[in-house]
């Protein structure tokens, strides 16, 4: 193999990964975005969650902040970053999954109604004010007064380590 | 070398748009048709609003519009428990809209399941051939804040070419809160995992049938269960407890069915289920479950119609799905209460599924080994011994329904000859 071969061998190579590279879901999938705030109404006597604890209600296990104070989950609707970062950190499920996820949920009984879908920040904040007990995943970069923004695992959005991004 | 250069270099710009034109997400059609709806709602929206006066229409809540347009995830629901009033935007609006905002019980939702199956077996005197699998409904209706109706009601094809219904559950539910939560009504029995995790959806589950252990009309555990049960989480930290806790009839006559009419005898049954599902292994479920009860068969028999029943039972599943993991295990004691004679009676169940990532993860290959012993001294359960291996395929049509095959290779007693079965199901909800 001559010198000339070799520079077009490497050459291509390179392409050939670089192009993968660029394919690759994964690399697709960490494309650093601004972190998503977990906010409640203001009302909402909690201040700071685990993720498991995030988990927990929005899994359905946990359906009261306090006996007179029903949960009320808010989950944007697909297409949404905020319901990426969502459905793959902490549901940890695909769109499918989620869709059959609450589906077996109220068919068990265990819950009477899924979560109400919001289709924009807007309607989002509307909610948020309005419903007491509501709780739902919030772009950091576009918050807005008179919610409250939990903390996750002891971290505020933007800190390091805060984990939902 | 030359030559090769080229070809590479062909290869690599054909294959690398077919990388670019990755398939579409599943639901891109929805998502599209959703802001499509939203687009449409909005355009309304201005299109009222400029055909209004610009001022002096007074005030009006601008959350309640909004709420009136947010819907549930997948179904029509009740709005969430009734708010106070939003913040307040200046705006022309209908002084109705604030209305909106109320909640309206009772508030009834439905939704269906059902299946159609095949199967053929090379057992003698087995026919082959087409079933329509049960249809069910289930119906759920918060009646206020903290008090919720659920019903499951089936309709079974007979051999007769008749359809019977049956009230599979139908339970009234207090929420207290997450702690303590009180229900009455007909329950699936919670005895380990499976009788209440799937009920009568065939779609929920990956597998074509029920174990046999927990099978719909059998006998092996009471699948069903009249009185009241009391459930909740128990504060755990990361051990994350759960409980159920219940008292009924029992088992009536016969003994596949609760005594829905009234219990055969003054004897209350009773339940008990502990579970975790541990924080840091999201995924993880196991517990364990007794049932104590008194059975009394019809009839005189000549060494007494009463038996004392213990039912112990433990299960750990992993429920994600790659892999997803299930496995129960349960023993049935009786005693004679006339002769104190003891028989016990085991069974199993171990099953295996795995998601593929291909194919927008549409393929789900799973198998199950099943077990159940019954001694020939058994008092009260006819022989229900059961060897049996599935080796199926799930295949995820849509969100909402599934295509399933198996087969199937099992025998009863132990002098009985080996059955292979083919078996295929079309199950979906609605």
């Amino acid at each position: 193999m001559n010198a000339t071969s070799k520079r077009i061998v490497t050459f291509l190579w390179t392409i050939l990964w670089t192009s993968l590279a660029l394919h690759s879901p994964s690399t697709a999938q960490t494309t650093r975005g601004a972190d998503i705030a977990v906010v409640v109404n203001a009302d909402t006597p909690v201040t700071d969650l685990s993720l498991s604890e995030v988990r927990k209600v929005l899994l359905g296990e946990r359906q009261y902040w306090s006996s007179k104070l029903p949960v009320v989950l808010l989950i944007r609707a697909p297409a949404a970053r905020e319901r990426d970062v969502v459905l793959r950190v902490i549901y940890q499920m695909s769109e499918a999954q989620f869709k059959q996820y609450w589906v077996a949920k109220i068919f068990r009984a265990e819950a009477a109604t899924p979560p109400r879908i919001v289709y924009s920040n807007d309607m989002q904040y509307e909610l948020l004010t309005a419903l007491p007990g509501s709780i739902a995943f919030v772009d950091s970069r576009n918050m807005r007064a008179g919610v409250k923004i939990l903390r996750v695992d002891g971290h505020l959005p933007g800190e390091k380590d805060y984990p939902l991004r | 070398m030359r030559r090769r250069v080229p070809v590479l270099a062909m290869m690599f710009f054909a294959i690398s748009p077919a990388w670019a034109q990755s398939p579409p997400p599943p639901d891109q059609t929805e998502q599209i048709r959703i802001l499509l709806e939203r687009v449409q709602q909005l355009e309304k929206r201005v299109t009222e609003l400029e055909t209004k006066p610009a001022a002096g229409a007074g005030v009006t809540v601008q959350a309640a519009n909004v709420a009136a347009v947010a819907k549930p995830e997948m179904a029509e629901a009740p709005p969430p428990p009734a708010p106070g009033l939003g913040h307040q935007h200046e705006m022309a609006e209908p002084q109705a809209a604030p209305g909106q905002m109320e909640v309206h019980y009772p508030s009834l939702q439905i939704r269906g399941f059902g299946d159609v199956d095949f199967s053929a077996t090379d057992q003698k005197g087995s026919t082959s051939g087409f079933n329509l699998g049960q249809l069910d409904l289930h119906l759920a209706s918060a009646l206020s804040r903290k008090v919720t109706y659920f019903g499951e009601i089936t309709f079974n094809a007979q051999p007769a070419s008749v359809y019977t219904v049956d009230v599979e559950r139908s339970i009234i539910r207090y929420d207290y809160n997450d702690f303590f939560k009180l229900s009455f009504g007909r329950y699936h029995t919670p005895i380990g995992y499976w009788n209440t995790a799937f009920h009568h959806g065939a779609w929920l589950q990956t597998t074509i049938s029920r174990p046999e252990m927990v099978k719909f009309g059998g006998t092996f555990i009471p699948v069903h269960f009249l009185g009241f049960l009391a459930e909740g989480n128990i504060p755990s930290g990361g051990a994350g407890l759960s409980y159920n806790v219940g008292v009924g009839n029992g088992r009536g006559s016969p003994i596949s069915r609760p005594g829905d009419a009234g219990d055969n005898n003054n004897n209350r049954a009773w339940v008990a289920n502990l579970y975790s599902r541990p924080a840091r292994l999201y995924g993880l479920q196991m517990g364990v479950s007794v049932y104590r009860d008194k059975i009394t068969l019809p009839g005189t028999p000549p060494n007494g119609n009463n038996f004392r029943e213990w039912i112990s039972a433990a299960h750990i599943v992993w429920t994600k799905e790659t892999p997803e993991f299930l496995a129960e295990f349960a023993n049935v004691n009786h005693r004679n209460i006339l002769t104190n004679f003891v028989t016990n009676s085991q069974a199993f169940y171990a099953q295996v599924g795995y998601r593929l990532p291909w194919l927008e993860r549409t393929l789900k290959p799973y198998y199950r080994f099943e077990h159940t012993h019954v001694p020939l001294s058994e008092q009260v359960f006819t022989n229900q011994d059961l060897v049996q291996s599935i080796v199926g395929m799930r295949y995820d049509i849509t969100n909402y329904a599934a295509f399933k095959g198996e087969y199937r290779y099992f025998k009863r007693l132990p002098t009985d000859p080996w059955v292979n079965g083919a078996f295929f199901q079309t199950d979906f909800t609605f």
